[in-house]
């Protein structure tokens, strides 16, 4: 399905398709086709070229035809609140991934298979958020999506039924029991059609009533679509569904509980640690929960720089661990260094069980944007349900590189990117993907020049003064950096530079104006901060240390709770996948059918209607160890089909017992009986049982059993008819025929009504007066008359002897007779093998055939025809070989050397 | 910036894993066995169940302390001349209930001899449950406790007798089944871990 020109035709100009895919919209465990195409406006139109969106479209039919079958539903700006992630985690369940579109409210989630064109997909729309976030200068405005915002059938008309079937509003959709289950759908419940920040549409009230009526209460579906049957399927990736549910419902089953953490920073200068560090590190009257504890130029050796190996990493590690709270026991989480950077966490050992998912990274924003003697070190962990990510951070030093330390920072929170091993499928976390964040480190920002003495009221303590010239503190003002980072007070005074073992300022050459280098910021709900300061005691270096105490609110389970909605979610999911079942009525299950004539068929009906919510899909299938789905006298139509929702289909069920079948059922082989398995895909079985009565007929019978038959073939009590179609028949009649008497009575009449009747055996019957001549053979004739026409009786004639079980020139001597051909006596020699009965049928029917073509004048036959057409029935291949495909090849030389063998008859005595 | 994380599994044990099995329905016609169903599936109750003609398919999940268990559960027709088609449905599956009816010993002849073609013909790993259905007809009972019991342990069956009708030891009965499967990986079409699954708000820095 090529859906490019369908797309291309709906952008305007100027707009350029940069990727299109076709995906299945998640929404409440069903999910509807979307195109969801990636869109770039060139440079000309707008002042910074490159700015991309997302348009999803619903389609009007699958696979798409044209552009008219697509309608805007959603516009999605590419822009930093984008977000983009696949999730793999269903994979070993079937093919296909989830990808998660979230933007400001809006998530998206889509089934898209697992694919080469999903790959580049997706990789194309990274490509596009990852352009916005490196961009510069003033947030794109997007204008240029006004004409699709428009046309977008949310946008449009917010009342209209298809309007937001999105996944923002059914979120919640597991049933109206958001509100016992708690707050899940405040921030969730918003239409989609805001997405655009068009301030007018975003009236969420009014649209999330509006999509609550179109749902069923019960089900949280939107019967709609389901009615309009663009054929929604529940979705088999059930798992990454539960998680999601459980992901909405967290609050339900969390509590948030006070841990303190402790983070600290220095800056060490190289130096050893020849002092103690509690003055730093255990200040404090209680042991926090959580130590962060950063360090920078932890080693200034080339070795450490070049090899990044070094013997301070020991000593500083035993340091912290003897400088931290002597209160209570800690355990090491992660320690991460890069050169001279060094990030340690510990956690109070009881805590360590609920650490989970622990990741470092490093990044190296030093030469060549590589080195490590500048960037950052972190470590991610979830504490409980909470996710924590540590940054130490060493950004660019001297006053005037302001620039390099912001492109510092962009460039840690870029390329910063930590993988959990224990699920290689779940997608690698950045910074900003954490709830809380602490970022530490020696920032380097300096104090801009200015009318004041820097150091005397650096010494003087009048910080605020300061603070307005200080750069982070303007930088991250003016939003240029650390961006929804919150700082506490600095009621300390500046960490640097000291000369080393004093509180001196700086008295080298260089004399370094003091700075503000040593800070701690933090991000995330629920954090608060209670001590922000220096510890001036600590004089090894030419910085002090910092360090920040916060109180931080963890989200810990609720085990009970948890396992309860838990359970919920199980329930509400298995209702919703029971009652999206495929379900159907039929009439009846019970099909009897009047009592059914040789070669007289009969069609039954059965009406399948969908009363079920989703397509059926229907199918006849096999029972074990049958080849067939039923009976060979049975054929139904369909026998597969598609039904939607609240139609029905007609099937028929046509029985014929012909020549083929009709031996089986005289001889009580088999019966007019089955149970058909209807079965629905996805769902359960019906079972049809149909049964009748075989009115059974001198047709169908075998020679050696109507041979003995002195009675008309209806007053023979169908226990003798059984035992005389058996192998070894224990009451033969002591007066057999030498023919069948039907047969006599056929060719008899043919004899004396036919022999001067033109076109006979070659010109039809009519079915009608064949069942009477089938009817009166059976029940007996009378006065050695039969009804109907010659040709009635021909084709009768033709047809009982075509329906004999066992052929004149029996199944075993078939091959035979094909070889025989050649040779007129080698054809006598398989007469002469013949069993009795068959050869006297045999020798009649030749005697028969020449005695008409002695009247050849009259009824214009000619040996050839008669010899095709009697070939033809009196030598038959068994059914089991006639089938193979090679043999049908053949048929026609295989018709031929029949006709010969009959033909050597009808020529020769 | 992320402002939930995600589910998580709690640490004093949670629903990890998810197992999924197939498990048959067997017994004479009229015994209970779609009472059953229904009574495990929807809490409901039918005076007048009609009969099932076929094999009905629904599925439940069962919450264990560390494993969840998803039933699909075919529960096939009882009559005599449906006998022949009860193989498609116990081919395959890991699990069986048999069920009679307390109030009639046929019923209870008919269970064993499901139970002996099961044993002969389903899988040999197969965890057969025997339920007594209709104990809530104590006074019409025709099949003794202790002779079911009995003949459950010669078999190493398990067995409860239920009530489709008072609920009595039906959840029970799936439950101890659930626990009694085997848990391992191979056994189940899907099993996986609740792991963090983050998905953001948008709420970005
Ligand atoms: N008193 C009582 N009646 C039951 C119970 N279970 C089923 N029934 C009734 O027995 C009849 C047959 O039940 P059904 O579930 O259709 O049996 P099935 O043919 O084995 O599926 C129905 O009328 C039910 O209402 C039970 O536990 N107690
Ligand atoms: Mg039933």
């Amino acid at each position: 399905m090529e859906l490019t020109p369908h797309v291309q035709e709906k952008l305007h100009a100027g707009h350029k398709l940069t990727a299109v895919v076709e995906a299945g919209l998640v929404q409440d465990f069903i999910k509807n086709t979307r195109v969801v195409a990636l869109i770039e406006v060139a440079s000309t139109h707008v002042k910074q070229g490159g700015e991309q969106a997302l348009l999803i479209f619903q389609t009007a039919r699958v696979p798409v035809h044209s552009a008219i079958d697509l309608s805007i539903e959603q516009v999605i700006a590419v822009d930093t609140n984008l977000k983009c992630e696949i999730d793999t985690s269903s994979l070993d369940v079937d093919t296909d991934v989830l990808v998660n579109i979230t933007s400001g409210k809006v998530r998206l989630l889509f089934e898209m298979p697992f694919s080469q064109r999903t790959n580049a997909f997706v990789s194309e729309i990274l490509r596009a958020a990852e352009v916005v976030s490196k961009r510069r200068g003033p947030p794109p405005e997007f204008a240029w999506l006004q004409p699709y915002q428009k046309s977008s059938t949310s946008s449009q008309d917010p009342a209209s039924p298809g309007s937001a079937p999105t996944t923002a509003d059914t979120l919640d959709g597991l049933g109206g029991d958001a509100v016992s289950l708690g707050d899940v759908s405040v921030d969730i419940c918003q239409n989609l059609s805001s997405t655009y920040p068009d301030p007018a549409n975003c009236n969420t009230e009014n649209s999330s009533v509006h999509t609550e009526n179109e749902r069923s209460p019960d089900l949280g579906v939107n019967r709609h679509s389901i009615a309009t049957g663009l054929s929604p399927t529940p979705i088999a990736a059930r798992e990454s569904h539960i998680r999601y549910q459980m992901a909405m419902r967290e609050d339900a089953y969390t509590d948030i509980q006070e841990f303190t953490v402790f983070v600290g920073t220095w800056n060490v200068n190289g130096r050893s640690p020849t002092v103690g560090l509690a003055e730093w590190l255990a200040v404090d009257a209680e042991p926090p929960d959580v130590y962060a504890i950063g360090f920078q130029e932890l080693d200034l050796n080339t070795e450490a720089f070049l090899f990044n190996n070094s013997p301070k990493e020991q000593e500083w590690l035993n340091a912290v661990l003897n400088g931290i709270h002597p209160k209570t026991k800690y355990r090491k989480v992660r320690l991460v260094r890069l050169v001279g950077m060094m990030l340690i966490v510990l956690v109070q050992e009881k805590h360590l069980a609920y650490v989970r998912n622990c990741a470092i990274d490093t990044v190296g924003t030093g030469i060549m944007n590589k080195m490590g003697n500048k960037g950052a070190v972190s470590v991610r962990l979830d504490l409980h349900n909470t996710s924590i990510c540590f940054v130490n951070a060493h950004l660019a030093a001297h006053q005037e590189e302001l620039e390099r330390r912001n492109e510092d920072h962009d460039c840690i929170f870029q390329r910063t990117c930590f993988h959990l091993n224990i699920t290689s499928n779940s997608p690698p976390k950045t910074i900003k993907d954490h709830e809380h964040i602490y970022f530490l480190g020696d920032m380097n920002y300096r104090i801009n020049p200015c009318d004041m003495n820097i150091r005397e009221v650096a010494s003087s303590g009048e910080f605020k003064l300061l603070l307005q010239h200080e750069q982070l503190t303007q930088q991250k003002n003016a939003k240029r950096i650390f961006h929804k980072f919150k700082e506490g007070n600095i009621l300390f005074k500046p960490t640097f530079k000291y000369d080393v073992d004093s509180d001196e300022w700086d008295s080298s050459e260089k004399a370094r104006q003091p700075a503000w280098c040593d800070r701690i910021l933090w991000y995330g709900d629920s954090i608060t901060q209670l001590e922000y300061r220096s510890h001036p005691q600590l004089q090894i270096s030419d910085h002090k240390p910092v360090s920040a105490i916060f109180m931080a609110g963890i989200k810990v389970v609720d085990t009970r709770r948890y396992r309860r909605i838990y359970e919920e979610v199980m329930k509400k999911l298995d209702k919703l996948e029971n009652e999206f079942l495929p379900q159907v009525t039929i009439d009846t299950t019970e099909i009897i059918l009047e009592p059914v004539k040789f070669y007289q068929s009969q069609t039954k009906y059965l009406t399948i209607a969908n009363t079920g919510q989703v397509p059926v899909q229907f199918e006849f299938i096999k029972k074990l160890n049958d080849v067939t789905y039923c009976k060979p006298w049975l054929s139904i139509r369909p026998y597969s089909n598609f039904i939607t929702p609240g139609e029905k289909c007609d099937v028929s069920l046509e029985v014929l017992v012909d020549k083929q079948t009709a031996a089986q059922l005289n001889s009580g082989v088999d019966q007019l009986y089955d149970i058909l398995v209807l079965h629905l895909e996805g769902g359960k079985d019906l079972f049809i049982t149909i049964t009748g009565d075989y009115e059974r007929s001198c047709f169908g019978s075998s020679i050696n059993a109507l041979v003995h038959m002195n009675k008309p073939f209806r007053d023979v009590p169908v226990a003798k008819l059984i035992d005389l179609e058996s192998k070894q028949p224990k009451e033969l009649s002591e007066m057999p025929y030498a023919v069948p008497k039907e047969l006599w009575y056929l060719v008899d009449h043919l004899h004396s009504h036919g022999l001067q009747v033109k076109g006979l055996f070659t010109h039809p019957g009519l079915q009608k007066e064949i069942f009477e001549i089938r009817t009166c053979l059976d029940e007996g004739v009378e006065h050695q008359v039969l009804p109907g026409s010659v040709h009635s009786v021909a084709e009768a004639l033709l047809l009982f002897i075509e329906a004999l079980p066992e052929p004149v020139i029996p199944y075993s001597l078939y091959q035979a007779a094909l070889d025989a051909t050649p040779n007129f006596s080698l054809c006598k020699e398989v007469i002469n093998k013949l069993p009795d009965y068959h050869r006297n049928v045999f020798e009649y029917l030749m005697a028969f055939l020449k005695e008409l073509l002695n009247h050849a004048e009259d009824n214009t036959l000619d040996a050839n025809t008669l010899a095709h057409v009697f070939g033809s029935v009196l030598i038959r291949e068994s059914s089991a070989v006639a089938g193979s495909s090679d043999r049908r090849n053949q048929n026609q030389a295989i018709e031929r050397k029949k006709q010969t063998f009959v033909h050597h008859f009808l020529m020769n005595d | 910036m992320a402002q939930r994380g995600g589910a998580q599994r709690p640490s004093g044990g949670g629903q990890g894993k998810i197992c999924q099995f197939k498990l048959v329905l067997l017994g004479e016609s009229a015994v209970g066995k779609s009472s059953l169903v229904l009574r495990f599936v929807k809490g409901q109750f039918h005076e007048y169940q009609e009969s099932t003609i076929g094999a009905a398919f629904l599925t439940q999940t069962v919450c264990l302390d560390d494993t969840t268990v998803k039933f699909e559960i075919w529960d096939t027709a009882g009559q005599e001349r449906y006998h022949s088609l009860a193989p498609m449905y116990y081919r395959g599956a890991q699990a069986a209930i048999v069920v009679y009816d307390i109030t009639n010993q046929d019923t209870f002849g008919r269970a064993k001899t499901w139970v002996k073609e099961l044993q002969r013909q389903a899988s040999p790993n197969i965890v057969i449950a025997l339920a007594g259905n209709k104990a809530d007809l104590a006074n019409k009972r025709m099949v003794e406790y202790e002779e079911a019991q009995t003949y459950a342990e010669e078999n190493s069956l398990l067995f409860m007798e239920t009530s489709a009708k008072t609920a009595m030891n039906v959840n029970d009965i799936f439950l101890a089944i659930a626990k009694k499967l085997p848990k391992s990986d191979n056994n189940a079409r899907s099993c996986w871990m609740l792991q963090v699954i983050t998905f953001k708000t948008g709420e970005t820095m």
